[in-house]
């Protein structure tokens, strides 16, 4: 009883997994960028670039969403809303942080008004490096936080995506 | 039929599970299309299947200051009131399982549940996009309800009948997408406002209102709406099929012509812009409705006159 139990447990556990893969919906949103990341963002979401062959889609609102993806340096005035966000998302949640100022403050650092990177707020799944970085580099990043989804591993803390230059 | 079959056909054929699964199929074409029509690869054929299911394992958000047991039982009732629709609907071609006198009228109504279901569920809510799209919604409903109920009305009208399942067979021999053009194309346009297709897409424009009256839904409610309209989507072609291209008959043959009433659907889904609310209740009653009432005199007089 108990092992056909465990046995239920572990097939629900892998397809529950497998759906979750191959569906990420999306919510996008600005903690104080400079918007060269957010129109690289939509730059993706275009059909030449056609993220829903991942199942990726983007939701308006974070009661659908799985994948918070978030640019830009956190001001001490989008603080507030971005933690609201996040916890407006039900589980589980990942959070990904797009963009050189998402990770370290970038060019913002320091300034009067920045609160400090992305991390410093919300647990991070994946960084994507750049700035801003290509469409290409956001789509890479997200397949490499579904791949650690699927084999259930945290991702490592810096996703270094190897594009070859696209001429 | 004994409560065994009845269950039996409720919960695995024709409605029930391979219901759902259809539907999932036929929304995973209508993307698809739409995709091939915009130059895009497009989703892979489990994509509705991995939508629900990461859905239903998702967890539910219970936001303050609604009534909860509108909250939960509405998502159930619409689910239910879709497939409720299909027993009496000839999905697949095949006729019917339940019929009696009447029963177009009652499918119609069933079918109207999910919009209605969907509107509640906004206005139940706390939060001002999912009012304004319920408000949409059900604005919406009363513009293309009526045209829609005259276009299915017509082929009825000429069959003589309001059984489904007569009407379907009369149409075997009587092609009505000939006889009645104006009834199709309005059955074929009520048929993407019902589903909230663009261009019909104002209750849930999400460049304006988030997400409409499902705002603040998540997990559970939402995939159950979501099956909903998939299951809605079977229905209401089938319905269209059968009443204006050849009736019910060879399961393949319907489905070759379902599948072109879906190509067309795509193709005006991804040539038309949404229109404004305003917009849409305009021309649905300034041209759909007239237009439709116009074809049903011309049938009311030609009847008295041949008869
Ligand atoms: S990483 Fe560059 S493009 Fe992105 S927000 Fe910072 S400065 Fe702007």
């Amino acid at each position: 009883m108990n092992i056909s139990q465990n046995y239920v447990d572990q097939i629900i556990q892998k397809i529950s997994t497998w759906a979750r893969v191959n569906s990420p919906w999306a919510i996008h949103f600005n903690s104080g960028s400079c918007n060269g990341c957010d129109i690289e963002i939509l730059a993706t979401l275009t059909p030449h670039y056609d993220v829903e062959r991942f199942g990726i889609k983007l939701r308006g609102s974070p009661r659908h969403a799985d994948v918070l993806i978030c640019t830009g340096p956190v001001t001490r005035q989008a603080r507030d809303r971005l933690m609201r966000i996040y916890e407006q998302m039900p589980e589980p949640k990942f959070v990904i942080a797009v963009g050189s100022c998402g990770i370290s403050g970038g060019v913002f650092q320091g300034c009067y008004n920045v609160e400090g990177h992305i991390d410093e707020v919300l647990p991070v799944d994946a960084f994507i490096p750049g700035c801003p970085p290509r469409p290409e580099a956001i789509i890479d990043g997200v397949i490499k936080l579904l791949t650690h989804i699927q084999n259930g591993t945290r991702p490592a803390l810096v996703i270094k995506p190897g594009i070859k230059e696209a001429v | 039929m004994t409560p065994l079959t009845a269950l039996l056909s409720i919960m695995f054929f024709p409605a029930g599970l391979t219901l759902i699964l259809s539907g999932m199929l036929y929304e995973w074409a209508d993307r698809k299309l739409v995709a091939r029509f915009q130059n895009r690869i497009g989703p892979r054929w489990f994509q509705p299947l991995a939508d629900t299911i990461k859905l239903l394992t998702k967890e539910e958000i219970k936001p303050q200051g609604l009534n909860y047991i509108l909250f939960y039982g509405l998502p159930i009732v619409a689910l239910t009131g879709a497939l409720t629709a299909a027993l009496y609907a000839p999905v697949l071609g095949l006729p019917p399982i339940y019929s009696f006198p009447g029963d177009l009228i009652v499918t119609l109504y069933l079918l109207s549940l999910l919009t209605m279901c969907t509107g509640l569920a906004g206005w139940n809510g706390s939060s001002r996009f999912s009012v304004i799209g319920a408000t949409r919604s059900f604005t919406q409903l009363f513009a293309y309800e009526a045209p829609f109920l005259l276009a299915l009305l017509g082929p009825a009208m000429a069959a003589n009948s309001w059984v489904i399942k007569d009407v379907g067979v009369y149409a075997q021999t009587h092609w009505m997408i000939f006889t009645q053009p104006v009834g199709f194309i309005i059955a074929l346009i009520g048929l993407m406002g019902k589903l909230e297709l663009p261009p019909f897409d104002a209750p849930e424009a999400e460049t304006e209102i988030v997400a409409g009256a499902l705002t603040e839904y998540s997990g559970r409610g939402l995939a159950l709406f979501h099956i909903g309209k998939s299951v809605e989507l079977v229905v209401a072609i089938s319905l269209v099929t059968a009443f204006y291209l050849g009736g019910i008959g060879n399961p393949f043959l319907f489905l070759l012509k379902t599948s072109v009433i879906l190509l067309m659907m795509a193709m005006l889904q991804s040539i038309l812009t949404r229109l404004r609310i305003d917009q849409t209740v305009g021309m649905w009653w300034r041209f759909g409705a007239l237009l439709a009432l116009l074809q049903f005199l011309v049938m009311v007089l030609l009847k008295g006159w041949l008869a």
